[in-house]
């Protein structure tokens, strides 16, 4: 075997008192692709920060072609050929694509910017991933997965030697998890080193050539491609069997708890004519492609967003126009954007664990009922902080997510919609919230969950709606919750539906009279 | 150079301007008519303010006199704003004579010399242009008689010894000629000055200034507050410490409040300094009637600051000015 | 762990007490009682205006009209009071009449600013501009382009309120501290305080959490307001007149008073202490600067600065070494 291009040897990193590395190996060879998995908290972005740059080891090296690395920031290390496309992106709103790709290596013509060389240049990047996106678009104007994207396009421009990603898929549509691959695999041909954290262990299985496990800043397994099955992973992660991921379905339902009717909802996805309704005890999911009006959806009947159409909450017509509106009439919503719609991230937990509810902490707030409510969620949700005091910012994604899940059940809503339950957040804090879902539903509430990943739908709704180019195309429950009948509504692909339950297209559907 | 007070002054043209007034009822038909532009500094203290007052006032005045005669008053409140009102009124008013009060010398010198370029009759109030030669008639106040009447009333009726406080204004050339002839007045008296802060022509920075410097001398024998809006936060400042017996006050400009007390005999305002906002009507009515006259009208007027005492005051009163 | 420290107050207080030991070694008269008194009750003015500004910043905001705004208040007390003086005659309704005007007008004011912020959705910079240059006009034509003077009878009657209280803690000083209490309560312990930080921090999570955002954001505009009214009833009494010139700059002065204190300028961390620390700094600068003779007078601005530059550096918050 060759030298590695990038390697770890014995690496220990400390914050403070607490050691969060422990002599970690890794070796990252040229032309291959190199997965790092492990649950949140075990080291993954320590070891990416390292290799990047911008953390340096406490004890032990970092290695570039068998020397000790010289770079001591991430734009030496980029310089030195080592790219790293984090999670948050790193774009800046207001630029157009192109800008954003040359940002900081602009190409000039003498004084003046070559916007068409960059342009062209842009265009090409992006047309090799495939992807529609305009050089000249603005940041703030695309979706996430399509500035993931361009992130992706701006570290293939960097020519990298090493390409370190995080997350890459976590936001991507299913044609552009397709188009993502497909260049990873032309990259490793390229002789690159790529080295990818992941919680989607079905993209490990078929992308890593080799994949390393870590728990607790340690590394608990080695494997190359085959050696290792999906469940093989999860139990390497956790340190135990994994028992079935989601929590049983409920038997029965309670009454009509929430309906919508023909409810319009204008904007860049106008939702059109979408009707629905919602049972005490009931996990209802909506599936269906990104930017097909599923957030949209979710949005009008928080409040957010202005919407023509009837409004039920247990019978009673309710006119929702405001987010508090909302909150009178029980409804939650729990964004998929967490970071810049979910929490404050640079206040503490306390403050956004009350934000929400803090009508019923009184004008003056009541510090010791609060502390209270915060001793109460981190033991209900097993919020794991150093402190109630410290940054929701510096909290892991799963623990964010917790914290989120905590903010809007301190509100007592009897429906609790959840856009994206587990977005970044690996397999063991996957099971809590499936468990915590489950539970608000055993409880009594409604519980709607959107969610882009099948397998989260499949497994934990008691009834699907598809959701196709704004519209409601179509609902499966019981045992027609299958990924064929789901991805064929979201398609739009018309076809034989089976299975025991039921399946109900809306284009066959006929209204009751 | 022509000097003639300003009493003289105001009279003589006064006379001019009824003249003129009656020539132009004798042949309203046949004259021609006449644009006169106005650009002076916005109101934005009391002197200023009094100013603007007495540049409309004339306005008013004259336009109801003379028909055919048209003033396009414009203020600003920096020199930008002011040079761009001059260039306006050329482009687009037509204007055949200019009356000036330049906001700062230097930014103003170039475009009021592309007016004068242009054939326009140019006067020039209070704050001469960088340049010399431009302007057809100059009207000012005299910055260096008024420090000096001042200096000299201290140094001749302060008893021996006497402590002096001074607030200067904006920092400004105008503020470094009075306060440069404030102090040669006083040079080799045995009056002493004890410091000198900005209190920048302002009432309540005057009034704080004041306060400390209340705090920091035991004993001061006279202030010299070189503006009577100054003068004002002085007073009350004094007040506040209860030490009304011990200091006098001299301000400056003639404020009708503080003449009011000095005509009253007022022990703790013995006098003042004129320094009269009228001067821009005897500038509007002096270009006015070089259209509306066989009159010269050139040369440079400065108007002398006048020492007002109680016996005086009454005429220096103007009830209806704003300041 | 260690108890963390708060550099954001820190930092803007070791300045104060900084200060503080400098002012007493210059000059003895700085510890007197009167000094004391006479810096605060200054203070009082820009520091009820910063606190009320404190939540304006803090909740994203900004505005630059309080200066003006507070000109304007005080020429149209005046003159309320003036005009009801003949029919109310020159007794304490009347003055009570005019205060109660201040405070409504200061409402008012600020509810126009607010509204066309969170209903109009122009930006806080540009509409406080705006209403800022309204403000000033308009108190120059109330003025007429001179000062507004209160009745002299009415005048006698109300200087106390600036002038007098318990000793020589006088009622500006008792105010400023009241309001600064209250709004330290305000922001760190009710629902009101936190919806500001949480609107500041990021609106958008705020309106997810079912927070009023825009009716938050109005109330600070109309908090505000009505501070500037209760300065500017603590302001009258003091000069008894308002002109111009009167409030010029004080909105940059509550905004630095407000960012010395450690308040985000991008909002989200709303520090009331800190602004009262910031407010004292301001005016312990000046005042010794007027006490001590050690620099230029006209080197007062660059001393100022450099303070400023000091007081925020010193609050910077030493990160752990992170990306």
């Amino acid at each position: 075997m060759t030298a590695p291009v990038l390697a770890l040897s014995a690496v220990t990193r400390r914050f403070g008192e607490i050691e969060v590395l422990h002599g970690v190996d890794l070796a990252l060879q040229a032309g291959e692709v190199h997965a790092l998995i492990g649950e949140n908290g075990a080291g993954k972005s320590t070891i990416m920060k390292i290799l990047g740059g911008f953390l340096q080891p406490t004890t032990g090296q970092v290695l570039l072609d068998g020397e000790p690395a010289a770079y001591r920031s991430g734009p030496a290390a980029e310089a030195a050929g080592i790219v790293v496309i984090h999670q948050e992106f790193n774009l800046v709103p207001d630029l157009s694509v192109a800008a954003n790709i040359f940002l900081g290596r602009e190409i000039t013509r003498g004084p003046r910017l070559d916007h068409k060389a960059m342009a062209d240049a842009a265009a090409a990047l992006l047309a090799r991933l495939d992807t529609p996106i305009r050089p000249g678009a603005l940041i703030r104007d695309l979706s996430v997965p399509d500035r993931q994207m361009v992130e992706i396009a701006k570290a293939l421009s960097r020519r990298a030697r090493v390409l370190i990603m995080d997350e890459p898929s976590a936001a991507l549509t299913r044609r552009e998890v397709e188009s993502l691959y497909a260049q990873v695999d032309r990259l490793r041909a390229e002789g690159v080193a790529l080295l990818f954290c992941s919680h989607r262990l079905d993209e490990v299985a078929r992308l890593a050539d080799r994949i390393t496990v870590l728990r607790d800043g340690s590394v608990v397994g080695r494997a190359v491609r085959g050696e290792m099955t999906e469940d093989g992973m999860a139990t390497a992660m956790v340190g135990r069997e994994l028992s079935d991921i989601f929590p049983a379905k409920a038997a029965s339902f309670g009454d009509e708890l929430l309906r919508v009717d023909h409810l319009n909802v204008a904007g860049a996805v106008p939702v059109r004519d979408a009707t629905l309704t919602l049972r005490h005890g009931e996990v209802l999911g909506i599936a269906g492609l990104v930017g097909s009006g599923r957030t949209e959806l979710a949005e009008a009947i928080a409040g957010l967003r202005r919407s023509d159409g009837r409004i039920s909450v247990r019978g009673a017509p309710t006119q929702i126009g405001s987010p508090a509106d909302a909150a009178r009439a029980g409804i939650a919503y729990l964004t998929e954007d967490r970071k810049e719609a979910g929490l404050l991230l640079d206040k503490p937990l306390t403050q956004n664990l009350t934000l929400a509810a803090l009508g019923s902490f009184g004008f003056r707030i009541d510090a010791a009922r609060e502390a209270a409510a915060m001793a109460d969620a981190t033991r209900d949700f097993d919020i794991r902080a150093a402190s109630p005091d410290m940054q929701a910012g510096s909290l892991s994604g799963g623990n964010q997510q917790k914290l989120l899940l905590a903010k809007t059940m301190l509100t007592e809503p009897r429906i609790v919609i959840i856009d994206e339950p587990t977005r970044g957040i690996d397999v063991g804090t996957k099971q809590q919230i499936y468990r915590f879902v489950r539970s608000l539903a055993a409880e009594g509430r409604g519980v709607i969950v959107i969610s882009s990943e099948l397998p989260e739908v499949m497994g934990l709704a008691d009834r699907v709606l598809v959701m196709r180019q704004g519209r409601i195309a179509g609902e499966v429950a019981g045992d027609a919750i299958t990924e064929e009948n789901i991805v064929r509504l979201a398609m739009g692909v018309a076809g034989g539906a089976g299975g025991a339950g039921s399946t109900r297209q809306d284009e066959t559907r006929k209204e009751p009279a | 150079m022509i000097r003639r007070n300003l009493l003289k002054l105001t009279v003589a043209a006064a006379a001019l301007s009824m003249a003129a007034g009656q020539a132009l009822a004798q042949d309203a038909a046949a004259a021609e008519p006449v644009v006169i532009g106005v650009s002076i500094p916005s109101a934005t203290h009391g002197f200023m303010g009094g100013l603007n007052w007495h540049a409309q006032q004339t306005i008013d005045r004259l336009g109801a006199a003379n028909p055919n005669v048209t003033f396009v008053l414009a203020t600003a409140g920096d020199a930008a704003k002011q040079v761009a009102d001059i260039e306006d009124m050329l482009a687009t008013r037509d204007i055949d004579g200019l009356v000036v009060l330049p906001f700062e010398s230097e930014p103003l010198t170039d475009p009021v010399k592309q007016v004068k370029a242009a054939g326009k009759f140019v006067t020039v109030v209070d704050r001469g242009l960088a340049e010399e030669g431009i302007e057809d008639l100059y009207v000012a106040g005299d910055n260096t008689a008024f420090g000096r009447v001042a200096g000299e009333y201290f140094r001749d009726n302060l008893k021996a010894g006497g402590k002096i406080v001074v607030l200067r204004g904006i920092p400004t050339t105008l503020d470094n000629e009075r306060v440069e002839a404030f102090q040669a007045a006083l040079e080799g008296s045995d009056k002493q000055i004890l410091d000198m802060q900005h209190g920048n022509w302002n009432r309540d920075d005057a009034f704080n200034v004041m306060q400390d410097y209340l705090a920091k001398y035991p004993e001061i024998d006279a202030v010299w507050a070189a503006d009577d809006d100054m003068a004002v936060g002085v007073l009350e400042a004094i007040a506040q410490a209860g030490r009304e017996d011990e200091m006098v006050v001299v301000g400056g400009a003639g404020m009708k409040e503080i003449v009011k007390r000095i005509m009253d005999k007022d022990p703790q305002l013995p006098v003042n300094v004129t320094y009269p906002p009228a001067l821009i009507s005897s500038a509007i009515e002096m270009t006015a009637l070089h259209f509306m006259s066989d009159a010269p009208m050139a040369g440079r007027y400065i108007i002398g600051s006048q020492l007002i005492t109680p016996e005086n005051a009454e005429r220096y009163y103007f009830p209806d000015s704003p300041f | 762990m260690t108890r963390r420290i708060d550099f954001h107050l820190l930092g803007p207080l070791v300045a104060l007490i900084g200060l503080f030991i400098l002012g007493a070694l210059l000059n003895p008269a700085f510890l007197a009682p009167a000094n004391l008194s006479n810096v605060l009750a200054r203070s009082a003015f820009i520091g009820l205006i910063a606190v009320g500004m404190t939540f304006v910043i803090t909740q994203g905001g900004l505005d630059l009209s309080v200066g003006s705004m507070a000109a304007f208040l005080a020429g149209a007390m005046i003159m309320v009071m003036n005009w009801l003086a003949p029919i109310t005659g020159e007794n304490w309704s009347t003055i009570l009449i005019g205060m109660a005007a201040a405070l409504l007008g200061g409402v008012l004011a600020g509810w126009v600013n607010g509204a066309l912020v969170t209903k109009a959705r122009i930006e806080a910079f540009i509409v406080t501009l705006g209403t800022m240059g309204i403000f000033r006009s308009l108190v120059t034509w109330l003025a007429d382009g001179g000062t507004l003077s209160l009745d002299s009878g009415l005048r006698g009657l109300y200087r106390p309120v600036y002038f007098s209280g318990i000793g020589w803690i006088t009622w500006p000083i008792i105010v400023f501290a009241a309001v600064a209490i209250l709004g330290e309560w305000l922001m760190r312990h009710t629902r009101f305080g936190r919806h500001v930080e949480a609107i500041g921090s990021n609106d958008r999570v705020a309106r997810y959490s079912a927070v009023d955002v825009e009716r938050v954001r109005l109330q600070t505009y109309v908090l505000l307001g009505a501070l500037v009214g209760l300065a500017t009833i603590l302001y009258v009494p003091r000069l008894g007149s308002a002109s111009g010139s009167t409030g010029v700059l004080w909105e940059l002065e509550a905004i630095a008073a407000v960012i010395i204190g450690g308040t985000a300028l991008k909002g989200g961390r709303g520090r009331v202490w800190g602004t009262v620390v910031g407010v004292l700094i301001l005016s312990l600068i000046d005042n010794i600067l007027n006490l001590a003779d050690i620099v230029s007078p006209y080197l007062n601005g660059a001393i100022q600065g450099i303070i400023i530059v000091l007081a925020v550096v010193l609050q910077r918050e030493k990160r752990p070494a992170e990306v």
